[in-house]
Parts: structure tokens; C-alpha cells; sequence
């Protein structure tokens, strides 16, 4: 088929439907030590203190940030253990028995809506450094560090598009806490001090333009709107969302800020009103599992810090046993494969999708073009392979692979099912040399 | 015990297959296939057969060679030789030559002069078109040229002066002249030959409806445009070499036709359609040209590709000493692909250096027909 996919098939149809669960929350729970952009931390507490919830118990390290750990229960904290974590890796983390007591740290105060309202754009920053406030919709970029930028923003863009098929958490949490957005929206605007702020959404969803109507008309939500924009994928990479939404093309290798513009995600918004109105971290999140191999798809409202076989257990555990399965955290299309159940659910984990593996037969290449029709940054996946194959680096060069995002519909439309994205990825790194 | 693979992003793939683009273009060719048997019979079934089992037969072979055990020390039998050759034959290895002989088989004719010379233009024309037209290669999806088309032109190298182009009457049109019973039988000729002189002679429904002579695939354009709009519905075929193959070719035969019509006694239109309905055009740009293994990979390139090959089929055409060009202006363009999509200007967007070439590439061939028929001088008739 030469064409561009119009829409991945997905289940979302069906789990967008399905309301969000509390997940119980476990006896034990466990703290990432590293994660995507941290190596090593610092613990402050000993084996066996008593720690509380929303308390500090480490700081993670990295490059140019640092990051509190913030405890999700209160309990005993127990040491150190290894699990898989979200990037695919194994990591220390932080055991704690909880006792259920769910007692939070009484040194984290609320704010009333007079406080928050005399903050400046440096207190927001502070506050969100405090509580360890990073983007949740998959890049775990530090909330704060985005903030600092110097240009002037004239529009903030809220990322609820959720493009990625079978993933509906931040659907669901559209739906279910449209409060916690606009109040997070609301802090944005102060902080920014920019009115205009668009909630981007896929126009098919007709539920969250009947929620959002309503909400929209509130007087403390001026200078909201919703903005629907294309259902197709990638919708919700940044520069093809600013793109619909206001009509501003940003070249690859420039910030969005750059050209007056700040985008957040959904989830991100929510952690946002959460640090500021009660200078609590994320302790919950919502996460959707589901996928053709797990019994009974669901959204769930998580603990940050449950293990993933305690979900997959809640879901009615797998389906066809014998069949070999793919669990993904993240979007089927640029979610990480991990290579155990024995993982734990994270701040930045949106979804767990468990699916058949099937395996593809990989067919000679009949440069149907599907893929150059389908990129989205405008690249030549197959030009680019047949440099990777050839390792002819002057022409992997001039074929800038650097542009890719790796949204992988090179390697979804392939009629010859050959793994495109694998050898993009490839050519990024000689490009890179 | 769950077994969890570990596999790199993206986690889905639509379904899709080299096997399923294969199958739509069987069966896109399967109305003129229908017709051809109905028609010629026996010559239509015995070209299919031929073609088939050579191109099958080489493309096998080929794979078995190819797949042979390594060397690796060892003293292996031939058995065991085949078996590991024999492993990797795939259902593509199957459908492709298939397509190719298909395509191969509809643009031969149904009968040669002295009749036995059909065997060795279709066994040979299938050999050279397997093995030098895409074997050498590599196989599947690494040759250069379109496989039939290399084997359509060897055969009609090496045995052209043996065709007849026959015609044979299968539908009774009403209206039109009456048409020919009798079976034309000179070698070398088809609908073309004469050029535009003959063409108020010809009627277009037997033109249409494949009352002319011809290979024995080309000549039903219902067929055939019935296989062009599946392969479109089903996207088989990239829509845009069809679309500007088509119109670059209406584009230059209008100029043709109306410094023709200002000098003989020929309407415009019965030109135009004249043009656009005989020969092997509509054949070649639906099944051949669109072959998306030898056109390029850029959508701007694909343009230009179908853009280039229609300018040369109407210079050979017009001027050429050929009835038609289809199977040479289509391997000329396949040599063009690969320069189209040079990596150093390549994109996937129009950009202005695509433009550029477009717009002086039709500049050139719009001259050449004026030029050619001569915008003031009288007009020379091939």
C-alpha cells in the first residue's frame, strides 16, 4: 500500500469509555533512585526511619539539575532494591513498607487562592524545583527548567492530544479532573503572564468538548480555549501541535519558547496546581493498561511507585499464556519495550500495553515510498537505510537523520515489514560522529 | 511461565504485505487477462504459460543458487545444498515473476510468421528479462529496469520482424465502421504504424473496445482501465506517476494535434483520443511504469519520472522510427530514477530545484513537438 496511514488502528475507542479505578495501594512501594536523565542520588534517610508522605528522602542527580525524591506513602523505608525501570534498565529503588496510613508530611502547607495569586514567576519556579515537577507525558524534562526561559510566551499550548493509539489515561483524566487543569492552567498564565492558553485536544472527542464548553464559560477560566486539532499521529509531537494549533512552524533544532510559545502536558498541568495550591509532588498518576494481551483493559488511578505485576494482576493478568508477549510502558508506536513484568510504575509512566508478539517476516525493500510519505519531519527512511547499509557516512550526513523523532510510522507502514526505524536510529548515530 | 519478548519501538504494524501489493496487481491484470484468453485463446494461454514457467522456473533457481550453503570447510551434497536453498523460497518468490510474466506474456503478440518462432521469443524474452532485466541484481526489489519491459524489448529486437499484430473482432460495436474480419496479416505492423495518417480510418470504439491489432494485452483499453482505477482504490500503484504521466502526455499531443488538425483534414479531439487509446500507453503507464521498485521513492521525483516518460512516448511516437515507445521510454525513465533521487538534491517536498527540472524539462518537449512538426513549415508525415 503506498500511502500515509490516515489513522493507527487502535482499542482507545473502547478504554476511553471505561472509568478510571483506584488501584488499592500496595504493601510496598518503590522510589527510582536514577531514571532517564538522573545517575545517582543521595539518600536522607536510614534503614528502617519512619518516612511520611510527600516527605523528601533523597535528591537525584544529573548534568545540570537536581531532583527530590518525595516519598508516596508513609511507612518504614527498607533499602535499596533492584528493578526494572521505565527506560528498560535495571535500577536502584527505594523500598518502603507502607501503613496504609497514607499520613502526609505536615510541613507541606496549602496555599490559598489570595497566596498563589501574589506568587511571582521566581516562586512558581521554586515551588515546582521543591517538588521535583517534571513534564508527565513521557519526556520527565524538569517542569522548572522549561519555566526559565527568558523569551516572552504569548501563548501556552496544553498537550492533551494523546495521539499515540491505546493509550487513554490523559483522556480519562481530561474528563475526570478538569479543576486541577484550568487551576494549573491559571498558575501557567500568571507565571507566563500571557491570557492566551489553549487546551489542544483531537477533534473526535466529542465528550471533552461538551466537558470543556461547559468549564470553559467559568470566570476564572479567561482566556481558555480549546483548540481540537487533527486526529492523526503524530498530532501530538510538539512542533506538529504548534503547527495546527496556532499556525507557527518551528524548525527543527529551535525551542518552541524561542518563537513565543509554551507547551505543557496535560498531566504536567495537573502535578503544576497540585505543587503549588497544596506543595504536594505527584504522588498518584494515571496509568491505562491494556493491549490484546491482558484480560480486561482498565484505567487505573496509581501510587506512583506500585509495581507493574500488582496492576497486571488487577487487570484479570494475561490472556493466551502460551502466546510470547510485548509490554510496552509508554505508546505502542515510541514505548519502551521492557524485558520483565518486574518493573515499577513511575511518575512518567502514562500506560503498560501488553500485546501478542507477532512475528513479521522481513521482505526485500521495493521502495514503495510509504515511509517517505509518511515522515513527518520530511526525511527519506529508505534513502537513509540504503546509506546505513552501504555505512556510506557523507551520504548519511547529507541525508540529516538528526531530524528524526523516531515516532516509528517508518517502520509501521513498511510493506516489506522491514524495521526502518532501527536503521534511522542507526544513521543518527554516525550522523552524530 | 509468560515468555515477555523485548523488541525495539514502534510495537505495531499495519497490515500490509509485499505479498498483498503483489496479489492486487494479479488481480488488476486479471480483466486483461480474461480478455486476452477470450480473444486469442489459445496463443493468449499458451504466452502465459510459457512466460510463467520460464520466469517462476529462473527466479527459483535463482534463489536456490543464492541460498546455497556457505563454504565453510565442510564437503556439502547437493541435497543438502537444495534443501538450505530450498528453505528460503517464500510465496514472493512465486508472485513477483508471476507479475512480471503476466505482464510479459500481454505484451507479446499472439502469433509470429513463420508461426514456431513464437517459442523462442517467449522462452528467451522471459530468460533475458528474469535474469538480466532483475536477477543480476539481486531479486526482488533491486533491479533497475522493469524485468518485462527489458524482455518485451530483447524479443522484439531479436524476433520483431517475425510479429503480426493481429486484430480480431470479439465485440460487436454498433455504430462504427465496419469493422475487418479478415485477419491483416503483415508483420511488423500494429495500430500505430502510419502514424496519425490513418487515423480518420479508425474507428475509437474498436479502439476502445481492442478491434485493432495489437500485442495481445494492450489493445481492450476497458480492461485495462478497469485494472488502473483497482490498483488506485487499493494504492497499489502511486497515483501520482499515472496522473502526471497522463497529463504531460494529453499536454503535448493537444500541441501536436492542433498544428496537425491546422494542416489535414483531422479533428482535434479524434486525435487526442486516437493517441490516448492506441498502442501499448495505457498498458505500460498502468502496469509498468507504476513498478514501484524501478520508479523513484520521492513523491516530486515520481512526478517528473511520469512526467519524463511521457515526453519521450510522444517523441517516439511522433518522430521516431518506432510506432511506439512505450517499453523504451519506460526504460530510459527507469535509468533517470536513480538520478532523481540522488541524496545530495533529493527531498520529499517540492522544492524549487524540482520545479525547475519539471518546468524546463516540458519547456524542451513542447519545443521539440512544435519544432518537429513545424510550427510554419509544411507538415512531414512518418
Amino acid at each position: 500500500m503506498i500511502s500515509r496511514p490516515k489513522h493507527i488502528e487502535d482499542t482507545k475507542g473502547l478504554l476511553g469509555q471505561l472509568p478510571t479505578i483506584d488501584a488499592p495501594v500496595p504493601d510496598f512501594l518503590y522510589l527510582a533512585t536514577d531514571n532517564a536523565r538522573c545517575k545517582g542520588a543521595e539518600i536522607y534517610v536510614k534503614e528502617g526511619d519512619r518516612v511520611l508522605m510527600g516527605q523528601k528522602i533523597g535528591l537525584r542527580r544529573a548534568a545540570f539539575f537536581e531532583q527530590p525524591i518525595h516519598a508516596t506513602c508513609s511507612g518504614i523505608y527498607l533499602g535499596k532494591e533492584k528493578h526494572y525501570h521505565r527506560s528498560g534498565k535495571l535500577v536502584d529503588f527505594l523500598k518502603i513498607q507502607n501503613d496504609h496510613l497514607d499520613e502526609w508530611d505536615p510541613s507541606l502547607k496549602e496555599r490559598s487562592d489570595e497566596e498563589i495569586a501574589k506568587l511571582s514567576k521566581e516562586d512558581i519556579i521554586e515551588i515546582l524545583k521543591e517538588c521535583a515537577s517534571v513534564g508527565l507525558g513521557g519526556s520527565s524534562f524538569p517542569t522548572y527548567i522549561k519555566m526559565q526561559g527568558k523569551q516572552p510566551i504569548h501563548t501556552i499550548l496544553i498537550n492533551g492530544i494523546e495521539c499515540e493509539p491505546y493509550i487513554s489515561a490523559d483522556h480519562r483524566l481530561m474528563l475526570e479532573d478538569p479543576e486541577s487543569i484550568i487551576g494549573g492552567i491559571r498558575i501557567l498564565q500568571q507565571a507566563f503572564s500571557c491570557k492566551d492558553a489553549r487546551i489542544c485536544v483531537k477533534s473526535k472527542y466529542s465528550d471533552l468538548r461538551q466537558v470543556y464548553g461547559a468549564f470553559l464559560k467559568r470566570p476564572e477560566a479567561e482566556g481558555i480555549t480549546l483548540c481540537p486539532v487533527g486526529n492523526f499521529y503524530p498530532q501530538g509531537w510538539e512542533i506538529a501541535m504548534i503547527k495546527s494549533a496556532t499556525g507557527i512552524e518551528v524548525p527543527s533544532g529551535h525551542l518552541p519558547g524561542e518563537f513565543g510559545i509554551a507547551n505543557f502536558n496535560v498531566s504536567t498541568v495537573a502535578g503544576i496546581y497540585q505543587a503549588v495550591k497544596y506543595n504536594r509532588s505527584v504522588v498518584e498518576r494515571l496509568v491505562s493498561v491494556t493491549g490484546d494481551g491482558i484480560a480486561y483493559p482498565s484505567n487505573f488511578r496509581v501510587r506512583v511507585g506500585t509495581p507493574l505485576e500488582y496492576l497486571l494482576q488487577a487487570c484479570g493478568g494475561f490472556v493466551k499464556e502460551e502466546v510470547p508477549k510485548v509490554l510496552i510502558l509508554g505508546g505502542p508506536m515510541m514505548g519502551a519495550s521492557i524485558p520483565s513484568t518486574d518493573c515499577i510504575v513511575t511518575k512518567t509512566v502514562t500506560s503498560c500495553i501488553v500485546l501478542n508478539a507477532e512475528e513479521a517476516k522481513e521482505e526485500p525493500c521495493i521502495r514503495c515510498g510509504s515511509c517517505v510519505l509518511s515522515c513527518p519531519t520530511g526525511l527519506e527512511p529508505q534513502q537513509i537505510m540504503q546509506a546505513v547499509k552501504a555505512n556510506d557516512k557523507d551520504r548519511i550526513k547529507a541525508l540529516n537523520p538528526l531530524r528524526c523523532i523516531e515516532c516509528g510510522l517508518c517502520t509501521y507502514v513498511c510493506t516489506s515489514k522491514i524495521r526502518v526505524t532501527d536503521f534511522v536510529r542507526r544513521a543518527k548515530i554516525f550522523a552524530k560522529l | 511461565m509468560i515468555t515477555i519478548v523485548n523488541e525495539k519501538s514502534p510495537h505495531l504494524r499495519r497490515k500490509d504485505s509485499l505479498a498483498r501489493m503483489l496479489i492486487d496487481v494479479l488481480i488488476a491484470l486479471a480483466p486483461t487477462i480474461v480478455f486476452a484468453l477470450v480473444v486469442y485463446q489459445w496463443d493468449a494461454a499458451r504466452n502465459l504459460a510459457i512466460s510463467w514457467a520460464t520466469m517462476v522456473a529462473s527466479e527459483i533457481v535463482y534463489v536456490l543458487i543464492a541460498n546455497r550453503i556457505k563454504y565453510d570447510g565442510k564437503k556439502h551434497t547437493f541435497k543438502e545444498h537444495l534443501k538450505s536453498g530450498w528453505s528460503k523460497v517464500t510465496i514472493n518468490n512465486v508472485l513477483a515473476p508471476s507479475v512480471s510474466a503476466a505482464i510479459f506474456a500481454l505484451i507479446m503478440p499472439a502469433r509470429t510468421n513463420p508461426y514456431f518462432m513464437i517459442y523462442p521469443a517467449l522462452i528467451l524474452g522471459s530468460l533475458f528479462a528474469m535474469i538480466i532485466g532483475k536477477l543480476v541484481f539481486g531479486g526482488t526489489g533491486s533491479n533497475i529496469f522493469n524485468p518485462a519491459a527489458v524482455g518485451m524489448v530483447f524479443s522484439k529486437i531479436c524476433f520483431g520482424s517475425k510479429y503480426i499484430y493481429q486484430s480480431r473482432p470479439f465485440f460487436i460495436v454498433t455504430g462504427g465502421t465496419p469493422l475487418t474480419n479478415s485477419i491483416v496479416e503483415v508483420p511488423g505492423l500494429n495500430s500505430l504504424t502510419g502514424k496519425w495518417m490513418g487515423i480518420n480510418e479508425v474507428p475509437l470504439e474498436s479502439l476502445l473496445f481492442g478491434q485493432v491489432g495489437g500485442t495481445i494485452g494492450e489493445a481492450f483499453k476497458i480492461a485495462i482501465l478497469v485494472g488502473m482505477v483497482y490498483l488506485l482504490i487499493r494504492k497499489a500503484a502511486d497515483w501520482r506517476i499515472i496522473v502526471s504521466y497522463l497529463s504531460t502526455f494529453v499536454l503535448l499531443m493537444a500541441l501536436a494535434g492542433a498544428i496537425i488538425c491546422t494542416r489535414h483534414d483531422i479533428n482535434f479531439f479524434r486525435f487526442l483520443a486516437f493517441q490516448l487509446l492506441s498502442g501499448g500507453m495505457l498498458f505500460g503507464v498502468t502496469f509498468m511504469l507504476t513498478d514501484p521498485v524501478t520508479s523513484p521513492i520521492n513523491s516530486p521525483s515520481r512526478f517528473i519520472y511520469g512526467s519524463a516518460a511521457a515526453i519521450i512516448t510522444v517523441i517516439i511516437r511522433l518522430f521516431g522510427a518506432l510506432p511506439e515507445g512505450m517499453a523504451y521510454s519506460i526504460l530510459i525513465c527507469n535509468m533517470l530514477a536513480p538520478a532523481l533521487d540522488y541524496y545530495k538534491w533529493s527531498s520529499p517536498k517540492w522544492n524549487k530545484r524540482y520545479v525547475i527540472i519539471l518546468c524546463v524539462a516540458l519547456g524542451i518537449a513542447l519545443l521539440a513537438v512544435g519544432l518537429g512538426l513545424g510550427f510554419g513549415g509544411e507538415v512531414v508525415a512518418a
